[in-house]
C-alpha cells in the first residue's frame, strides 16, 4: 500500500534516531520519530532559506526549509532531474511545499542524518503553510494523547490503541518509540506544539476593519511625529486618541504595521517608518 | 528482556509454580546464561508448549502451540513470496472459548466444518490482532468429536468499523437498496438478496442468503453477521444462522469527513467524503483518447482490442490525494476536471493544438492542482497498490486555519 506523507515537524524529525529496516529486500524503511511517527513519506510546507548545489556535475541540489520548530534539509538527487531545476529556480525568501521520502545517512553504526528526498516540489501561498502547520499539529497531538493512552496501559499493545480509534500506523509507531526511546520529554513536544500554533495565530491574527483602517490613520501620525530619531510611542496613541481611535485598536494596528515590515522600532518606545 | 517479562512468558506457556520458575530462572542468569535463552530452556524443560491451548489464551508469540479447534471459515489464496506464487489457506477457527484468524501456508485438506487437533502451530500479531500460523512444520490431525463453540455476543460495531474477515458482528442500518439475485454455489442454485445499506457513519454492500424480506427504507438490526471482502471493500454477509430484525428507528447517512487511514484500512467504500492535499498528478492525466468502439483508453491510436480506430478526445485527473493519516487515488471525469480547473475540454484541445503538445494540459493541472487541498466524495474501486476513488464530486477547498489553529490551541489548554 503507498505510504502515507506525514507532515512532521523539524524539530521532531531531527530529533529522531530510530530506523527500522524492513526484513523483506525491498521492504520500506521507516524512521520512528520520539512521538512515534512511523515515517516513509513527508510532506514539508514551509519557507525556503536556500538553495545550493552540491553535486560535482551541478545536478544535485539542497534546500533548507525552515518551519516554526526547525530546519527541514531537502535534497533532489540526479534521477530526478525535473525537481532539481524546479527547486534550483526557487527564491529564497519564498514559500514552498514538498513532497518526499526520508533520506537516511547512516555512516556508522549509532549515527543518523535524517533528510528528505523530494519527488515533488511547487511554489506555495502563506495559506498553505498554515494549513500545512494546523496539520502537522493535529498529527502530533494525537501522537501525544496516544503515547499518553499507552502509557496508562499495564501492557500497551497495538490492539488496545486501535480499539481506541487510533490509526494503525500511529499505534504502530507510538509503541516502536516506547521501546526505543528512554526517558522521552513528551513535555517538549508539547511545548513545541503550542509554539508552532502561536506561530499562526500571533502572526497571522485577522484585524477587524476597524484597524485596518487606523493602520493608515496610525501611519500618517508616525510620518508626521517621527523626524530623524522616530515617534514617540505614547505620543503616537495620544494623537490616535485624538483621532478618535481607541488605545487597544491604536496598539494592534501599530503591531500590525511592524510586522508588515512598514515601520520599525529604532529604540525601545520609538517608532519610525522603513 | 526484563527478568519480570522473561519469567511470566515462562508462566504463560508452562504449568509451574512463580517461585520455583524464578528460582531456576536466576540460577541460569547467575551462571550467565542470556535471558533468552535461559527463558527458552525452562519452557522446554518444563514442557512448555505441550499443554493444549484454549483458543482464548492464545497470544501473540506464543510458538509451538497445541491446540482442537473447528474451522469456521476457509478461503484459498494465490500470494507471492520472494518471487514464487505460492497457494495459502486463510480462514476462521474457534472453539468454546473463542475464534482466531488463521493462516495455512500448505494445504493440510482443511474443509469448513472439520474438527481438528493442531500441534505446532505459532501466533503472531496481525492488524492488532491475534493470528494463528500453520507452517510445513505444523502437525494437523482430524478428529471424530465436534466441539461446541462459543456463544460470545456479537460485536457491535458502526458500518464504518467494519473489516473484512470479521465475524459475529451486530450492526443496524437502513436499507437503502435491495435486489434478488440467482447464484451458482457449486452447480446449485440459490437465491440471495444483496443490496446498499447506511447508518449514520457510513453505506455498505450486503448480502443475505435468506430471504429476510427485506425491503428498500427498512430499519434494521443484525446480530451474527460476518464481513468479507467484495473488490476491496468490506461487505456485511448474513444467512440463516444470523437474527434479523426491523427496528423502528430513524437511520440516515450524511457524509461526512472521513481520516483516510479509516478509508485505507477499511479498504475503501460508498459514498465516501474525504479531504487532503493533491500531492501528486499522475502521468496518465490530461487529454486521453478512448476507443470509440470499447471506451478503452487507447495509445497512440490503437485499442488493444480494435487495433486501429479514431480516438475520441477525453479529460481526465488521477491523482493522490494525501490527509497525513492515508493516501488514495482520485479519478476526476470530464464534467469535474472542467471543474476543477475552470476550462473546458475543448479549450484544452485547443491549447494543445496550438502549442502542438499535449503534455501543456498537464503542466495546466499541476499547475492549478498539486499541493491544493481538496475535498473529494465518490465511491472506491479495488486496485493492488492503492485504493482508488472515483469522484462524484469534487472541489478545491480553503479551510479556515486560523480558526482551527485557536480550536487546537484550546484544545491543548495553551
Amino acid at each position: 500500500m503507498r505510504e502515507v506523507a506525514w507532515r512532521i515537524f523539524a524539530g521532531e524529525y531531527s530529533e529522531a534516531s530510530h530506523i527500522i529496516h524492513g526484513k523483506e529486500e525491498k521492504a520500506p524503511k521507516y524512521v520512528i520519530t520520539p512521538m512515534g511517527a512511523k515515517v516513509n513519506r513527508l510532506f514539508v510546507v514551509g519557507v525556503l532559506t536556500d538553495v545550493e548545489n552540491i553535486g560535482k556535475e551541478g545536478i544535485r541540489w539542497r534546500a533548507r526549509i525552515a518551519d516554526p520548530t526547525g530546519i527541514h534539509n531537502v535534497y533532489a538527487e540526479p534521477f530526478n532531474p525535473e525537481v532539481a531545476s524546479l527547486l534550483a529556480d526557487m527564491e529564497a525568501p519564498s514559500y514552498v511545499a514538498v513532497a518526499g521520502k526520508v533520506r537516511i545517512y547512516e555512516p556508522e553504526e549509532g549515527s543518523v542524518y535524517l533528510s528528505m528526498r523530494a519527488e515533488e516540489v511547487k511554489s506555495v501561498d502563506a495559506f498553505l503553510r498554515d494549513y500545512w502547520i494546523v496539520q502537522a499539529a493535529r498529527n502530533l497531538k494525537m501522537r501525544i494523547d496516544a503515547m499518553k493512552e499507552a502509557k496508562s496501559m499495564s501492557t500497551p499493545s497495538i490492539r488496545q490503541l486501535r480499539e481506541l480509534g487510533y490509526p494503525l500506523k500511529v499505534a504502530e509507531g507510538v509503541l516502536e518509540a516506547m521501546r526505543y526511546y528512554k526517558d522521552i520529554d513528551i513535555e517538549h513536544y508539547e511545548f513545541l506544539l503550542r509554539e508552532a500554533l502561536s506561530y499562526i495565530s500571533i502572526e497571522k491574527k485577522e484585524s477587524s476593519k476597524e484597524v485596518k483602517e487606523a493602520e493608515e490613520k496610525l501611519l500618517a501620525i508616525i510620518k508626521e511625529l517621527q523626524g530623524e530619531e522616530g515617534a514617540e510611542w505614547d505620543a503616537v496613541i495620544e494623537q490616535a486618541a485624538k483621532q478618535g481611535i481607541e488605545r487597544s485598536i491604536a496598539e494592534e494596528a501599530i503591531a500590525n504595521l511592524m510586522e508588515d515590515g512598514i515601520i520599525y522600532e529604532p529604540e525601545l518606545g520609538k517608532l519610525k517608518m522603513v | 528482556m526484563e527478568f519480570e517479562e522473561a519469567v511470566e512468558e515462562i508462566l504463560s506457556s508452562v504449568d509451574a509454580e512463580r517461585e520455583e520458575i524464578e528460582k531456576k530462572l536466576k540460577e541460569f542468569l547467575d551462571y550467565g546464561v542470556p535471558i533468552e535463552q535461559a527463558k527458552n530452556a525452562l519452557i522446554r524443560k518444563y514442557g512448555g508448549g505441550a499443554r493444549e491451548k484454549k483458543i482464548k489464551d492464545i497470544k501473540p508469540g506464543d510458538r509451538n502451540v497445541i491446540t482442537s479447534a473447528k474451522i469456521l471459515t476457509i478461503d484459498e489464496r494465490e500470494v507471492e513470496v520472494r518471487g514464487k506464487t505460492r497457494k495459502i489457506y486463510r480462514g476462521l477457527l474457534g472453539d468454546e472459548t473463542g475464534i482466531i484468524p488463521f493462516t495455512a501456508w500448505k494445504d493440510f485438506g482443511l474443509q469448513k466444518g472439520d474438527v481438528v487437533k493442531i500441534k505446532g502451530c505459532s501466533a503472531s500479531e496481525w492488524q492488532g490482532q491475534p493470528r494463528l500460523s500453520l507452517s510445513e512444520w505444523t502437525i494437523v490431525e482430524k478428529v471424530e468429536y465436534d466441539i461446541e463453540l462459543i456463544k460470545m455476543p456479537p460485536k457491535r460495531l458502526n458500518l464504518i468499523d467494519v473489516r473484512a474477515n470479521i465475524s459475529n458482528v451486530e450492526v443496524r442500518g437502513k436499507i437503502t437498496s435491495i435486489e434478488r439475485r440467482e447464484v451458482d454455489v457449486g452447480g446449485e442454485k440459490k437465491t440471495v438478496y444483496s443490496g446498499i445499506m447506511e447508518d449514520e457513519t457510513a453505506r455498505i454492500r450486503f448480502t443475505a442468503w435468506k430471504d429476510f424480506e427485506l425491503k428498500e427504507g427498512d430499519a434494521i438490526r443484525i446480530k451474527g453477521a460476518y464481513v468479507r471482502s467484495w473488490r476491496g471493500s468490506p461487505q456485511i454477509i448474513f444467512d440463516e444462522n444470523a437474527e434479523v430484525e426491523k427496528i423502528d428507528e430513524k437511520i440516515e447517512y450524511t457524509p461526512y469527513t472521513i481520516p483516510l487511514y479509516k478509508v485505507v484500512e477499511r479498504g475503501g467504500g460508498l459514498d465516501l467524503l474525504i479531504e487532503g492535499v493533491i500531492l501528486e498528478v499522475r502521468r496518465d492525466s490530461g487529454i486521453i483518447f478512448r476507443c470509440p468502439h470499447c471506451n478503452r483508453r487507447i495509445k497512440e491510436g490503437v485499442c488493444d482490442e480494435h487495433g486501429q480506430v479514431d480516438g475520441v478526445p477525453d479529460l481526465r485527473i488521477r491523482a493522490l490525494v494525501d490527509d497525513g493519516t492515508g493516501a488514495v487515488d482520485v479519478i476526476f471525469n470530464r464534467e469535474l476536471t472542467e471543474k476543477l480547473l475552470e476550462k473546458s475540454m475543448d479549450d484544452y484541445l485547443k491549447m494543445a493544438e496550438d502549442a502542438m503538445d499535449y503534455g501543456i494540459v498537464y503542466a495546466d493541472i499541476v499547475d492549478k492542482l498539486l499541493m491544493h487541498p481538496v475535498r473529494v466524495y465518490g465511491d472506491s474501486i479495488q486496485s493492488d497498490f492503492i485504493i482508488s476513488i472515483i469522484a462524484k464530486d469534487g472541489e478545491k477547498i480553503k479551510p479556515d486555519v486560523k480558526k482551527d489553529a485557536e480550536e487546537l490551541m484550546i484544545e491543548i489548554g495553551g
